[in-house]
């Protein structure tokens, strides 16, 4: 198991040093094979897994989604297309929160992440564009060295999760219905409610003190949160 | 099961990682920082869904904190696009490479 | 008997002697005070002249009152004298004053018994002389002083009050060295009378000469102090084990009760007693304080100070400090025969040598300072052949007629308006004729005419040479001749010939005034008849049927830690002889430089020989060579080594960090996404390692 992850892994990190954007153009076009080469992998381990269990297959189809949206958020040039694999990303995440029975959060998580905050996203993207493809957009910064950063510390995360014995309990299937988790919000942690409610007020005033300080500022410039 | 969850957690955490650190663009980089949310949010949650036999959480506190991330997560976002916003007025430009003035001279 | 038991000080008590040193020492900072308030100068020396005149008035009593067994006792002279004959070797009265610092209980002694260092004076036959030319001698050099240190318009130079603050200063310091009933004291005023020389050397601060004269003057007196408080450590170290409850291990009574004991223990050294090395370790310090051969270099050049210093502390007192010592300590050296040897040695050399050298210069003031040197041998000589009496008696009279001296030099100067070379002035006797008298008894008793002071002193001395050994003797009266030949060649081309002014005299130089020259007169009657103290005047007597040596003085001496004096018998010739050699003296210098010729007829005779001479030998040269230089080198070394050495080390340690941080600097490029990157590998880094540990 250790050393598929290991071969998954290496793969994973030439393809995504490949994809990133930069002036290896000639080899950019090479990417899609190792990428292709190791979600193939993945996507064989997964679905041999998935055809005991049904459940299983939902994981992995949602599992193979997201991680692909994530490589396209990271590696493709134009930041519009970045907003939107990410939304992509998120609606992929909300599939296995339902799946891990977290439905009032699949539902929070697609309202305020997609809905607010990546629309808040693309708003800002739009307002800072350029005519042409901006310089920092097409080359990216030390590739290898993040590449190879990320994926040691994922492989060392990784083989420790495959060789440690994490005893799990199977618990009660604890189910996160709106009911469930308000009481259990606004018994225990009632007065972390008070604090993230407060965090959220200063969030918004010191948006808008800061947005205003240009002083041909109209004032615009400060989004609240949702 | 636990465990896969916790690999997908990883690889979003990691790939956001690497996203931030190799993106030049000051937007991509905060919406690296977001997916960096994202794996730690499903991280929680199937922590909380299949509990470890030594953990001593409640059920359901893995959502819980969960959903305070997002608070959070939308705050800073605000924040940080309203800086990005403020940034791209005084420099005309994106990009995080000049932004380089907190150093020794 | 000791003199404590025999009868107790009576005009006067012990305490009340015990005050001698504080007078001028009140006088001192009274003066100071008074520089401090900007008083007038004009006024400023009466504090010192008093103070100085209270201890002088007390040093005359104190004389009195410590020679009544002496005055009482009837017949005098060798072998001679009756009932009241004093004792020998009596010890003298110890007056403590207070106990000052301790050596700690004694461990071995069963109740613990303290040893002190303490505050007592020493009075006895030895004190009593030295305080009364000292005192006397002081206070007439501070009245004349009064008037010399003043310009042409008799306005007091800058500095006028300073210089009365330090010579009350150093009477106290030369006072509390005389009167010093222990070693440590004694130490005490020999170092304090060298601090004074210094600042008074170095009175003329702006001077360069000046200053470098005191720094050469103290640092030489400081290689001789050494010694001598090697010594003093080497004496408590030996009596250690000898002294008895209740003795401090320093004071003179207890080192001199067991002085026997100490001749007698080997110190396992080159076979040399307890004693000897004492001795030899004590006598350092008499050879830089007294400029004996061969630490005598400093006396020259000190010359640079005012003149009234010159007479007080390089001619009449602090330098016959030495002597006083070697004198006071005669049972230790008496029991050290290698001391007594080296003394002797030193004594001739220097006596000879110095006076070659001051038979060919031509500063007024150097002469004199040769001649000091010269005589100083002389009584070393005396000490070195066991006749510490006539060592004694010689300082006594030389003390007067060497001050006179150099305070008529003074006179001579401050009427040529600072010249002091020979060479630039002559014929003076009838511009200046009171200084030509004095000066004329002076250079009589310098010579050692007969029948003056000089002459009985001096002719004692040799007479001890010739017992010592006939070589001795000889050599001294050469040394002798040498000494009336180059005083007179001064005078002569001082006073003599066709009358010569140099044109800084101004337009009338004339005598001092009185203030200058009435305690010269003192001086001058001192350098006549003082020497008659020592001398018996009657019928039936060996020189010229009418004088015998051995008198009062001798007797007055033998109640203190000298002792008895050996009785002169026989070798009347000697007396004649050196009558001789003085007339001979006199008589040639006149012969060829009575005229005061403006060119050295001795410059043309010995050519080379007078050469080396006048360049004294080029000894200051060879101590620069062979001392100096290499010392201020190893001085280089060292700051060499403490400035990149311990320095350097101190900036590499400080360079360690600035280089770290120099280098560490360049993580720090501002780059956001760089110090993440950083992080990322940081921490995978710290896992990978935790990982494997496990």
């Amino acid at each position: 198991m250790e050393n598929l992850l290991i071969a998954l892994l290496v793969l994973g990190a030439l393809g995504l040093f490949l994809a990133l954007p930069g002036g290896r153009a000639h080899l950019a076009r090479f990417a899609p094979v190792p990428l292709a080469g190791a979600g193939g992998v993945l996507a064989a381990v997964v679905l041999r897994a998935a055809l005991s269990e049904p459940q299983r297959a939902w994981f992995a189809g949602l599992a193979l989604v997201a991680l692909a949206a994530a490589v396209r958020v990271v590696t493709h040039r134009r930041p519009v297309y970045s907003a939107l694999y990410f939304v992509l990303l998120i609606l992929a995440v909300t599939g296995l929160l339902v799946l891990l029975e977290a439905k009032f959060l699949a539902a929070a998580l697609v309202i305020v992440y997609a809905g607010a905050i990546l629309v808040t996203y693309v708003f800002v993207i739009m307002l800072a564009q350029q005519a042409t493809a901006a310089s920092y957009d097409v080359r990216a910064r030390e590739p290898f060295w993040g590449c190879l950063a990320g994926f040691l510390l994922l492989a060392i995360v990784g083989m420790q999760l495959l060789s440690g014995g994490a005893a799990t309990a199977a618990g009660p299937a604890a189910v996160g219905t709106v009911a469930e988790v308000g009481t259990r919000l606004l018994t225990h942690y009632a007065v972390a409610v008070q604090v993230g409610g407060l965090l959220l007020l200063a969030a918004m005033v010191g948006a808008i003190a800061i947005a205003r300080r240009k002083p041909a500022a109209d004032g615009d410039g400060g989004e609240s949160a949702a | 099961m636990l465990i896969a969850y916790l690999l997908v957690g990883a690889a979003l955490f990691t790939l956001g990682l690497i996203g931030f650190v190799t993106r030049r663009n000051l937007i991509i980089i905060f919406l690296c920082t977001e997916m960096m949310f994202q794996g730690i949010i499903l991280n929680l949650v199937a922590l909380g869904r299949y509990p470890l036999a030594s953990a001593a959480a409640g059920p359901l506190d893995g959502q819980v904190f969960a959903l305070f991330l997002i608070a959070v997560a939308a705050a800073e976002a605000a924040l940080g696009l309203t800086l990005v916003v403020l940034l791209y007025r005084y420099g005309r430009s994106l990009d995080a490479g000049t932004l380089t003035t907190l150093r020794d001279p | 008997m000791p003199l404590a038991e025999a009868q107790a000080l009576a005009i006067l008590s012990p305490g009340v002697y015990a005050t001698l040193p504080l007078w001028p020492l009140v006088g001192a900072v009274v003066v100071g005070l008074m520089i401090a308030g900007r008083a007038k100068a004009e006024r400023a020396f009466w504090p010192v002249v008093l103070g100085v005149a209270v201890s002088a008035a007390l040093g005359v009593t104190l004389f009195v009152d410590l020679g009544r067994p002496v005055w009482s006792a009837e017949g005098h002279g060798p072998g001679g004298g009756g009932a009241g004959h004093a004792a020998p070797a009596a010890s003298g009265l110890t007056y403590t004053l207070f106990n000052w610092m301790s050596f700690g209980a004694d461990e071995s002694l069963a109740p613990a018994t303290n040893r002190w260092i303490a505050v007592n004076f020493f009075f006895d036959g030895l004190t009593g002389i030295m305080l009364l030319f000292v005192t006397a001698v002081s206070l007439m050099v501070v009245i004349y002083a009064i008037g010399y240190m003043r310009d042409h318009h008799g306005h007091p130079e800058r500095g006028y009050e300073r210089f009365f603050a330090f010579l009350g200063l150093f009477v106290f310091a030369m006072v509390m060295l005389v009167l010093a009933g222990n070693f440590v004291l004694l130490y005490l005023g020999w170092e304090l009378v060298g601090l004074c020389s210094y600042l008074l050397i170095g009175f003329y601060y702006g001077k360069p000469e000046a200053a470098a004269a005191a720094k050469k003057a103290f640092i030489v007196n400081r290689i001789g102090d050494l010694g001598f408080a090697l010594g003093i450590f080497a004496l408590y170290q030996f009596l250690r084990g000898h002294v008895q409850p209740g003795e401090n291990p320093l004071d003179y009574a207890v080192v001199f009760k067991y002085a026997h004991a100490l001749a007698t223990t080997g110190a396992g050294l080159w076979g040399l007693t307890q004693a000897d090395v004492a001795s030899l370790l004590l006598l350092c310090g008499a050879v830089g304080k007294s400029a004996q051969f061969p630490l005598y270099v400093w006396l020259p050049d000190a010359m640079e100070g005012p003149t009234p210093v010159s007479a007080l502390i390089h001619a009449a007192t602090m330098v016959t400090a030495g002597i006083y010592m070697v004198a006071r300590c005669t049972p230790l050296f008496g029991a050290s025969p290698a001391a007594l040897d080296v003394i002797l040695v030193l004594g001739l050399v220097g006596a000879l040598l110095t006076a070659t050298m001051a038979m060919a210069q031509y500063d007024l003031k150097r002469i004199l300072a040769y001649s000091t040197i010269s005589q100083l041998a002389f009584m070393f000589v005396a000490l070195g052949c066991r006749a510490p009496h006539a060592g004694v008696f010689h300082v006594f009279t030389h003390a007067w007629f060497k001050a006179l001296l150099f305070l008529t030099a003074g006179s001579v100067m401050h009427a040529m308006g600072g010249v002091i070379d020979v060479r630039k002035f002559s014929g003076l006797r009838t511009v200046l004729p009171t200084t030509y008298r004095q000066m004329l008894i002076g250079c009589l008793a310098l010579a050692g005419f007969p029948l003056l002071a000089g002459f009985w002193s001096k002719d004692e001395i040799i007479h001890a040479a010739f017992e010592r050994h006939p070589v001795v003797g000889g050599l001294l009266l050469v040394t002798a001749a040498l000494t009336a030949y180059y005083t007179f060649r001064m005078f002569f081309l001082c006073f003599h010939g066709p009358q010569r002014l140099p044109p800084e005299a101004g337009a009338h130089p004339h005598d001092a005034p009185p203030v200058m020259t009435r305690p010269l007169w003192v001086l001058a009657l001192g350098a006549i008849f003082t020497g008659y103290l020592g001398v018996q005047v009657g019928a039936g007597g060996q020189f010229l049927g009418v004088f015998t040596p051995h008198y009062v003085f001798h007797d007055y001496l033998g109640q203190s830690t000298l002792g008895a004096a050996k009785a002169a018998a026989g070798g009347e010739w000697l007396m004649y002889v050196s009558a001789a050699v003085a007339l001979g003296g006199i008589a040639l210098a006149w012969a060829r430089y009575g005229r005061a010729p403006a060119e050295d007829p001795d410059a043309r005779l010995l050519g080379g020989l007078w050469r080396l001479w006048h360049h004294k030998y080029w000894v200051d040269e060879l101590y620069d060579r062979v001392f100096v230089r290499p010392l201020r080198g190893l001085g280089h070394v060292f700051f060499g080594t403490d400035r990149y050495g311990v320095d350097g080390l101190v900036w590499l340690v400080s360079a360690v960090p600035r280089g770290a941080a120099f280098a560490l600097s360049f993580l720090q490029r501002g780059a956001l996404q760089g110090y993440a990157l950083g992080m990322a590998a940081g921490v995978a880094l710290l896992l990978l390692i935790w990982t494997w540990l496990d």
